[in-house]
């Protein structure tokens, strides 16, 4: 067991399992705040519902930010491993997979950078809800959880931060999901192209849910 | 076909041992056949920079026929050049028109360091296999064909992960140089045949544990190794190998 974390298959794996935990955090988040759609009573009831769990709430959140710092810390990790493989770069280097939606190849090629960004991301969207500490925005003093998510979304420097980590959300799920269900071993050859279409289809289901409220709040208010 | 005759800008990086530093030199090759393989065309090369003198160009090769994977070339920054499932030395030099510049390069890993020009040691690989890609038996009598019953199904999976020629293309494709295609078909080819049974645990524990000893990167599942794999090892064997590295982790014996 203790094996696993030092070798790099070992750490692919811990890093695919965090990733996937992560996602369904993602999902969750998601899915509570689709009840913004539903308005300001149902919003500010499951806001509120969620912190009388207290205790429980807490340890979910100790939880996730270990295993956010874990993710984080397997990616610099087998990076640098990755980075000591090869001391000098090709002069010239060509893929043989064809055209890519993204300069410099595909999605995998930016997994660090855009996991960078998310991080950065999360740091502010702390800041913003949950310590409610952004010094140019005046926070309500009433109207609940609804309230203050259409302060902090209104404010152009949120909208502007938030679609942009949105979208490096999705190029990093569109890779990531699919990469961590291969570094698990799940793979065959019946099925692969679903897994791979699904995982495509999750990843960017979550980023456009995202976005979806992100504009529904904007446009709302 | 008729032949035709292209002139080419030559781009090789020339080292003259392990430790010194290396450089491009550029080298113009007029008049070559595009019945030519590319091993032909350095073949020529190499004579003209004999006669006038000049030390000839080091590369690998050996059978020239795409099984003994000792030819590897970085070919305008593609592992064996631009065709799939194709070895430099079965690359002909059609692909090429009159008036390019191919520049030529060694696989560049620090697993595999360079030996000489065009030339790296790939002894890693070797030293992967000792490590556990092998089955132990008894010699003696050739046992029957038959007495081991294998279906069908498993024979290709197997036959296909044991195509790989070790000749190094996933590593020098990877941007991370990692050589999960390589250990992951020397793993399979084994782990799926009956033969491989007994030493199925260790023989993974043992050859991850050797890669990384190696010094090759890990993997982020670009796929890069299995479009520039010469004998079209899928990615599928990489899946494999994280399912028995997995499972001799958690349910193996120590
Ligand atoms: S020389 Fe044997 S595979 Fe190319």
């Amino acid at each position: 067991m203790i094996r696993i974390c030092c070798t790099s298959v070992g750490q692919k794996v811990l890093m695919a399992l965090t990733g996937l935990a992560l996602c369904g955090f993602l999902a969750t988040h998601l899915s509570g705040n689709l009840l913004l759609f539903a308005g300001e009573e149902a919003f500010n009831t499951y806001a509120e519902n969620l912190h009388s769990m207290g205790v429980l709430l807490k340890a979910a959140e100790v939880g996730l930010l270990a295993t956010f710092l874990a993710h984080l810390g397997l990616a610099v990790s087998t990076t640098a491993m990755s980075r000591r493989a090869r001391s000098r770069q090709y002069d010239e280097k060509e893929s043989k997979q064809g055209v890519f939606a993204l300069p410099g190849g595909g999605a995998s090629n930016w997994m660090l950078l855009t996991g960078l960004g998310i991080g950065a991301f999360l740091v502010l969207h702390l800041v913003d809800l949950k310590f409610k500490m952004r010094p140019d925005l005046v926070y309500p003093t009433d109207g609940g959880a609804y309230a203050t998510v259409n302060t902090v979304l209104s404010s152009p420097v949120s909208f502007a931060a938030y679609g942009v980590a949105l979208i490096l959300l999705g190029i990093h799920l569109s890779h990531g999901v699919r990469s961590a269900l291969q570094s698990l071993g799940v793979s065959h050859s019946k099925w692969n192209k679903l897994i791979e279409i699904g995982s495509m289809l999750f990843a960017w289901a979550i980023a456009l849910g995202f976005i979806c409220v992100l504009g529904w709040v904007v446009l709302s208010s | 076909m008729s032949s035709e005759l292209i002139n080419l800008t030559l781009r090789v990086w020339r080292q003259s041992g392990p430790d010194s530093p290396g450089q491009f030199d550029n080298y113009q090759l007029n008049g070559v056949s595009t019945h030519m393989s590319f091993l032909e065309m350095l073949d020529v090369l190499n004579e003209q920079l004999i006669e006038s003198g000049q030390e000839s160009v080091a590369f690998d090769h050996d059978c020239r026929e795409g099984i003994c994977g000792t030819c590897s070339l970085m070919i305008n920054g593609q592992a064996h050049g631009p065709d799939t499932a194709t070895t430099t030395c079965q690359l002909h030099m059609r692909r090429f028109n009159d008036g390019d510049t191919v520049t030529i390069e060694p696989w560049r890993a620090t697993a595999f360091p360079i030996v000489k020009d065009l030339v790296v040691d790939r002894s890693a690989f070797d030293r992967i296999i000792s490590s556990g890609g092998y089955v132990s038996v008894n010699t003696g009598n050739a046992p029957d064909g038959n007495a081991i019953p294998v279906a069908g199904s498993q024979q290709e999976v197997a036959m296909d992960a044991a195509a790989c020629i070790g000749c190094g293309a996933c590593v020098a494709a990877c941007k991370n140089a990692s050589a999960m295609l390589f250990v992951s078909a020397k793993v399979s080819q084994l782990a799926i045949l009956p033969q491989g049974q007994q030493e199925r645990s260790e023989r993974v524990v043992s050859m991850v544990s050797q890669m990384d000893d190696e010094g090759f990167g890990s993997c982020t599942n670009t796929s890069e190794c299995e479009a520039a794999c010469p004998a079209e090892i899928s990615v599928s064997n990489i899946a494999r190998l994280n399912r028995e590295y997995l499972r001799a982790s958690l349910c193996g014996r120590d």
